[in-house]
């Protein structure tokens, strides 16, 4: 396994939502603003990074007939460890994110990665695994933050930017962030559940076709290699 | 049975290490988890009605029933300072319900509103909570309001919210309850 | 040259079997439509003055363009040819409060047409009206704009400023409802309201039109409107309950709904049984909405809802083959029941 394969996958080839399509719920549920989608990409990145290594270093005396229930229990002491220190810390992400930070116990990322590839892969490996898929998700949350913030509120950056006393980053929540057009003419519904559905849709769509596109050329270059290489043969 | 044995024994070993650990971090954060929790409420409570701190009080006791008109009063504290009560409520809105803290002085007029919780239309009744310029407005109107407070249309003085009847109604009423179970505790 | 194209037009298949094919195609059923809609247009002029038409023709260039360059974009056939676009773009306008300002149809349209229509396949393949669709987006988006309904011109009495209330609002709200929305001037078109709901007797003069060319049957518009007015008459509220009924079936674009909207070939069901149940099914949510809603109209959500059942009220209609009796069906199902049976 090389860090770069690894990276390609978490962020591009087998990202956790748009290809594998895993935990989709938090992702509609969370990304109204820019605030919320970077907290809940990175506490999923920091919690998931955290179980890939432990369950990677224990994997030698996991027993297989109860791994399950080892996972969960170690999901959900790490859940539980950033959910209070966001509390302590960051209250106003721990307010705006509500359950879904509790809920990181169930997402299918954690517990997928941990069955998929810790019980079989290095301690090193893992971690890159959890930083890549993690980053993955991330970016997924931001591209989904952007677009219906921007779509639905006119708006850049909710609760995270600052410009109303110089250009600055807030970590309670309280930043205006930047208005691109008046928010009476944002299209509020997609700050609604249903505007989760929509753009998660169409973000899906748009990777899968970039996908078969690639795969397309790629196996037009495969197939313009043999012919070349058979051209040579017979000469 | 031995493999059984071996299986318990390795899931209570990583069950017992999660949950010291988890121990160790609820030690080092609870004490600053209940101060963000009291700096909360402290700040959604002085923007109703300033003081420094608040003390909760035991309201049936003082013979108010839980829910007036509707509305359910779900706790009443005093402030620190002596100027006046805060009423916690909640009740019916157009979608769904609303949770309002209302500031009530001790000369039993309302010193502001704050909505905490609410699930109203957008651009229509969510614009009581908004933070833009129409919302404020909105709850500005309730500061110096007494008893009698009513919308314009039933002889009062509030303006209600464009397209928000309801919703505008609703929060109306239950200013109108907490001043009154405010005035029940004498 | 004309007879080619003739040709390549789709020639619809709108009842159940037995077919019998015609010379009707998409393009001469649309027009017969926008003709329908005319008077109603026409009754918004008079009442709101030409600037509705502004709305209007936004809706519908938008509408045009979006199709036409979603195809273009998918490298696929042209199909604004058919007028199915501009139709979509005319009813969504309709739909709209007269104050509506020009960019709303036109995001209304982008959503009715390219992620509603297109996405699922294009004319014919959507499951859902995609002028109500649009018109759903609309509201749950752009709320406040779309409740601002000017005063119509006719209208005498009217205490102050440029925007009021629809009669149903007054009818579902706390306040009641003025002397001056009597039920004749709502059915002349004297009430404010959408750019095309306002005059029932427009409509009703589109109803017979499409009638009168054999567009749509009378089962779904009837069976909507005689399930509210049954149901309004009913469980009437106040005391007139024969006025409440005329104030319920004459406002909140019930009848242009019924008409124009319900009986949408691709989103409508085409047995005859199940036009009358979707027809009631409407009628009846539209009832449900207005008394335990939020909103006082009902229509737009009710008509959505049904358009959902529609698949299974098709199934559950099912006729069976022409040609073939009840005798022939069972001896086939006996008969793959026991080749069922023998291959266990």
């Amino acid at each position: 396994m090389n860090i770069k394969k690894q990276f390609k996958e978490g962020l591009i080839t087998n990202n956790p939502v748009l290809v594998q399509l895993i935990g989709m719920c938090a992702t509609m549920a969370i990304t109204t603003t820019l605030f919320n989608g970077v907290g809940m990409g990175l506490s999923v990145l920091i919690i998931l990074t955290c179980c890939n290594v432990v369950v990677s270093a224990l994997r030698k005396i996991i027993p297989n007939e109860i791994r399950l229930a080892i996972f969960v229990v170690i999901i959900a002491g790490f859940v539980t460890i950033v959910d209070l220190l966001l509390q302590a810390f960051i209250p106003a992400l721990s307010e705006s994110l509500g359950v879904f930070i509790p809920l990181i116990v169930v997402n299918c990322i954690i517990i997928g990665r941990a069955e998929a590839f810790c019980q079989k892969n290095t301690v090193g490996a893992s971690f890159f695994d959890g930083i890549f898929q993690g980053l993955g998700y991330t970016c997924v949350l931001i591209i989904m933050c952007v677009v219906r913030e921007f779509l639905g509120s006119g708006r850049f950056g909710g609760g995270l930017i600052d410009i109303a006393n110089g250009f600055r980053f807030t970590l309670d929540g309280t930043g205006g962030g930047i208005q691109i057009f008046p928010a009476d003419y944002g299209a509020s519904i997609l700050n609604l559940p249903f505007g989760g559905f929509l753009t998660l849709g169409t973000l899906i769509a748009v990777m899968q076709y970039a996908l078969k596109k690639s795969a397309k050329k790629k196996e037009l270059a495969e197939k313009e290699a043999a012919e070349a290489a058979e051209k040579e043969v017979e000469e | 049975m031995k493999k059984i044995l071996k299986l318990t024994f390795i899931l209570f070993l990583i069950c017992a290490v999660t949950a010291g650990i988890l121990g160790g971090i609820n030690e080092l954060t609870y004490r600053r988890i209940e101060e963000q929790n009291r700096l909360k409420t402290v700040k959604a409570y002085s923007a109703v009605l300033p003081a420094d701190d608040y003390e909760e009080i035991d309201f049936a006791a003082a013979g108010i029933p839980a829910s007036i008109d509707k509305v359910t009063i779900d706790k009443i504290s005093k402030a620190a300072n002596g100027s006046g009560y805060v009423v916690e409520s909640t009740f019916s809105g157009a979608q769904g319900n609303i949770t309002m803290a209302v500031g009530v002085g001790s000369d039993l007029r309302c010193t502001g509103i704050s909505i905490i919780k609410h699930s109203e239309t957008s651009g229509l009744g969510a614009n009581a909570a908004s933070t833009a310029e129409v919302g404020v407005n909105f709850r500005a109107q309730f500061v110096g309001e007494g008893a009698g407070i009513a919308l314009k249309k039933a002889g009062g003085n509030i303006d209600a919210l464009s397209g928000a009847t309801i919703t505008s109604t609703a929060v109306t009423n239950a200013v109108a309850v907490s001043i009154k179970a405010v005035s029940m505790l004498g | 040259m004309a007879e080619q194209e003739k040709k390549e037009r789709i020639i619809l298949d709108v009842a159940y079997q037995p077919q019998v094919r015609t010379l009707r195609d998409t393009r001469r059923l649309m027009l017969d439509v926008i003709i329908a809609l005319l008077p109603a247009l026409c009754a918004a002029v008079w009442q709101f003055g030409a600037k509705v038409l502004v709305t209007v023709a936004a809706s519908v260039a938008s509408a045009v363009f979006f199709e036409w360059a979603y195809r273009k974009l998918l490298k696929k056939s042209n199909t604004i040819d058919d007028l199915s676009a501009v139709i979509t773009g005319l009813l969504l306008a309709l739909t709209l409060p007269p104050t509506a300002p020009w960019w709303l149809p036109v995001i209304g349209t982008l959503f009715a047409i390219v992620v509603v229509k297109q996405l699922y396949g294009g004319i014919g393949k959507n499951f859902l009206n995609p002028a109500l669709a649009g018109r759903a987006f609309l509201l749950a988006s752009y709320a406040l704009l779309m409740g601002n309904f000017s005063v119509p011109k006719g209208l005498s009495g009217v205490v102050d400023g440029v925007t009021m209330a629809t009669p149903l609002s007054y009818l579902y709200g706390e306040n009641p409802l003025p002397a001056f929305f009597t039920p004749q001037a709502m059915f002349l078109g004297t009430m404010p309201g959408t750019i095309g709901e306002i005059s029932a007797l427009a409509i009703l003069l589109g109803f017979a039109w499409l009638l009168i060319r054999k567009v749509i049957s009378w089962r779904i518009p009837v069976s909507f409107v005689g399930t509210v007015a049954l149901l309004t008459l009913a469980f009437g509220r106040g005391g007139e309950h024969v006025n409440f009924m005329l104030y319920n079936v004459l406002s909140g674009g019930l009848l242009f709904g019924a008409v124009f909207m319900a009986t949408d070939y691709a989103t409508s069901p085409v047995t005859l049984n199940g036009q009358l149940l979707y027809g009631a099914g409407c009628g009846a949510l539209t009832v449900l909405i207005r008394y335990f809603g939020g909103f006082p109209e009902g229509v737009t959500y009710a008509i959505l809802i049904m358009n959902l059942c529609t698949w299974a009220i098709d199934k559950g209609f099912h006729r069976h083959q022409f040609g073939v009796s009840k005798e022939d069906i069972a001896a086939a199902k006996a008969a793959k029941k026991a080749a069922k049976e023998a291959a266990k």
